[in-house]
Parts: structure tokens; sequence; C-alpha cells
């Protein structure tokens, strides 16, 4: 599928958190996000999840999009565990009609079978990342959209994230990734995108971008190793 | 996505979400649903003592006229309240996901639609206890929950869209029902209204409803034709523009919240 990605967005007081930021993707591409904290990465993935709209420009995709911006989106911990089965579920896009025959075998990956009629609030936080987890693998759709939020978890659950990842591509879906971790990007996506302060400053093949954010982190934290640079401190 | 895989979408959702608002609403007490009714029988009781026999109304079958009146009021009242918060309350769905905004106060109106019918039906047996002969006209009851549903519906768009932004909107709507409860006839008749503000205070839709209500279970004079049509008239205004706020503010909440 094609999607094409151009324009700016947001002003408040006059803050632009994206600035004529412009690409296209092929069909079976994955992209990965990758900057400095602030630089509108997250921005960019919520305009790409139709969470915001861009104030100027526009985003055309082809394809169902499907937002893993958190985990547990919409969990209520005074319902019981099945019931929140189903509500994250159809929040993820999944019928209704689906989720109910996948209780089980959901259940039974996050291995809480047992709890299928405990209320939520009373599983632990480890608990019920792995219960969002399990929940979020049955997503079918063309596009996924991952924030690094994801990220916390034990090497079991970040083992699993990556499996689903790589099976994913596998069909030919895309996976748009915000992450500061270069390996995974370069693992997971062709192409990249470098964002500093709301501009694009690459775009492109992973290996040529990842390595100029590098480049740049590099001259930014050690300046007295370049005699280019002209400090008086 | 195909465009009728979007509908099923969204139907799901709404009932999805609707079952959710309504369990939340009672969870963690043991008489639930119960204290939904304690409260308007409470008032019931109060209102009759003090306009019944105190204040002397001199309206036949007082306590099951105020009664009627009571439950539509607390579905409009209950209703708006929670709407105007239901954007606020499911932030995480608003700032993360791509759930349609309005599918969110739509199923939250839809989960006071269940409440109130709920309430309705345990009317029934109330109204026998206190000598009313109910007629096949309470047929026709569905027909005024679902127009008083896109009332609150409508009313809950603009002002949820508004609350979000203006957090002035919990207080100011909770003035306009303390103010609505006494510009609705609820315990006193509309006779009671002058001549001359006859006009203005029959704009009021939650007015109608109540007529209409009486109407089919008191067998006061059920709705005509012609009220049906006003009142269905004056609800699609109310929708029109609640829309029309809502969507100028959409896009706004993901940031806002």
């Amino acid at each position: 599928m094609l999607w094409v990605f151009e324009g700016k967005r947001y002003s408040y007081e006059e803050f632009w958190a994206l600035k004529a930021v412009s690409f296209e993707l092929e069909h079976g591409e994955s992209l990965g996000l990758i900057g400095p904290n602030g630089s509108g990465k997250s921005t960019l993935l919520k305009l790409l999840a139709r969470v915001m709209r861009p104030d100027k420009g526009k985003i055309r995709t082809n394809g169902s999009t499907v937002p893993l911006l958190e985990l547990g989106i919409g969990f209520q911990g005074d319902l019981r565990v099945k019931e929140n089965i189903v509500l994250y579920g159809i929040i993820m896009g999944i019928p209704r009609s689906e989720i109910r025959k996948r209780i089980g075998p959901v259940l039974d990956f996050a291995g809480l079978t047992r709890f299928e009629d405990a209320k939520l609030k009373n599983l632990s936080s480890g608990m019920q990342v792995r219960l969002a987890f399990s929940i979020a693998m049955q997503v079918e759709t063309d596009i996924l959209l991952v924030d690094e939020a994801l990220a916390v978890g034990d090497i079991e659950f970040q083992q699993k994230c990556f499996e689903k990842f790589a099976n994913f591509k596998k069909e030919g879906k895309t996976i748009v990734l915000v992450s500061h971790n270069m390996d995974l990007v370069k693992n997971f996506c062709e192409k990249s995108l470098y964002l500093l302060n709301g501009e694009a400053r690459s775009f492109g093949p992973t290996d040529e971008v990842t390595n100029l954010y590098l480049e740049d982190v590099k001259l930014q934290t050690m300046p007295r190793n370049n005699p280019d640079l002209n400090l008086t401190a | 996505m195909v465009e009728s895989d979007r509908i099923r979408k969204s139907v799901d959702m709404v009932a999805v979400l609707t079952q959710k608002d309504f369990k939340l609403r009672y969870r963690n007490s043991v008489l639930g649903f119960l204290w939904a009714l304690l409260n308007p029988l409470a008032y019931m009781v109060i209102l009759t003592l003090v306009f019944g026999l105190l204040f002397r109304m001199n309206i036949p079958n007082y306590a099951a006229w105020v009664l009627t009146a009571i439950l539509i009021w607390r579905f409009f009242s209950i209703g708006t309240t929670q709407g105007l918060d239901s954007i606020t309350s499911n932030q995480a769905l608003v700032t993360k996901t791509d759930v349609p905004r309005y599918v969110i106060v739509l199923s939250n109106s839809a989960a006071n639609l269940v409440g109130a019918s709920l309430e309705f039906i345990v009317l029934f047996p109330i109204l026998i206890v206190l000598g009313i002969r109910l007629t096949a006209y309470v047929l026709l009851l569905p027909g005024i929950l679902i127009l008083e549903f896109f009332l609150v519906f409508a009313v809950s768009l603009s002002l949820s869209s508004l609350a979000v932004k203006y957090r002035d909107f919990y207080q100011l709507w909770d003035i306009v029902l303390q103010l609505g409860f006494y510009v609705s006839p609820i315990f006193y008749s509309e006779n009671l209204i002058p001549a001359r503000f006859r006009f203005a205070y029959s704009l009021n839709p939650v007015t109608r409803l109540i007529e209409s209500a009486r109407g089919i279970f008191l067998l006061a004079p059920t709705p005509s034709r012609f009220d049906l049509i006003v009142i269905t008239g004056i609800i699609a205004a109310f929708l029109l523009f609640g829309f029309v706020v809502f969507r100028a503010r959409e896009w706004h909440f993901a940031e806002e919240l």
C-alpha cells in the first residue's frame, strides 16, 4: 500500500510541533521514526493514527490502521478481565464476534486463564501488561503504529513483541515504529525518518538515516573532541 | 476499510462501550440498581407530601402524576450531566485511539437510556399499587424514551465538547438543571403559568416529553400527532446544533485533554 504524508501540524501560541514533513512509503515497507525527545515523533504518530488532524497538509493511507500507542487503553479496573478483553479488542478494531471467540486463547497466551472472571484491578500491573499485549497480538490490520512506550516489560515480553512484528512484516504489512533503539529500527524498518525540532532532518534507507542521527548525537555529546567546533567555554 | 465494515465496527463499539458505561455505574455496590429507584421514590414521597397534602395542588392521583414526571426529568438531568463528562472522563480513548468521538458520547447516552428504561419498567407495578389503571397507550412509551434519548444525546454533544475546554460548564449546567426542575411542570401543572409566559414556557422540550408520558400512563390528554411532530422538530433542531458544535471542537480534544 502507498502512504503519503505531507505538511505541517499544530499551532499553540505559534509552536509548530511539526513543520513541512513529507514522506512516502511503499507497500510492505516499514518506517522507523527517530530523533531526540520533543522532536515531534509522537505527534506524527498520533496524526497517522487519526487521533489528531494536521493544521496544514494531507495524510493519505491505503489500508487499515491500528495505533498501539499505549497498552491497555480503555482498561477499566472495576470490570472483569473478560469484559476488558472485549472492550480493548473492540478499540483495537477487532469485530465483536471475533473477540468473543478469542477470549480463551488470549487468556492462555497471557497465562491468565484462571482470572477470567476476576476484576481487572486485582491483577498486578505486570499481568495487565501481559493481558494487554496478548489482546493486541490478535490485531489484524494493514498498518501498525507503535510507540516506544511499549518497550516496558520483561525480556520474554519483548521477545514476543519482536516475534509479532516479524510475522507482521512477513505478511507484507507495514509498521511505523517510534523508537530510541537503533538496532530495533534497523531490524524492522526499511526506511527511516529522522525528526529534529519538528522538521525532517533526513528521510531514506534506515542505515543512512540512523548513521546520520548517531553522528549528530556524537557531535552533541562530545564537543571537546571535535576541533572543528568553536568553543568559548 | 469498506464502508459497511466501518459501520459495523461503529455499532459494535457503541454496544460495547454502552455496556461498559452501564456496568461501571453500579460497580462496587450491592444494592446497585435499586438505588436508582430509591431516589425517585423518595422525591415522589416528599413532593406528594408537600404539594399534594400541604400546598394542595388538587390534581387527581398526584403521586403517580409526579412520579412519572420525575422519571422523565431524571433521564434528562442525569443523562446530560453524565454526557457532559463523557469526553473528559474517557481521556485515554480520545488521546490514544481513533474511536470516533461522537461514539463515546452516543454510548454514554445509550447507557442512560437503558437505565431510564429500567426505571420505567419498575414504574408499572408502582402505578398499579397506587391504583392507576394502565391501558394499551403505554406501548407508546418506547417512542417517548427514544425521542428523549435523542434530546439527551444532542445536548450531551454540545456540552461534552465545550466542557473539554471550559470546565465552567459543569457548574453552569448544574445551575441550568436546578432551574429546569422548577421551569418544568414536574410538581405543578402547566396551567399555573400566566398566559403571557406560556409561549416561552412551552419552548422547554422536556415539558412536552413529560406531558406525553403523563398522557400515556394516566390518560390525561394523550399526545396528539401535532404534539409529536413539534417535539420531533424541536429535538431535531437540538441534534443539528449539537453536531455542529461537536464537529467544530472535535479535533481539539486530543490537545486539550
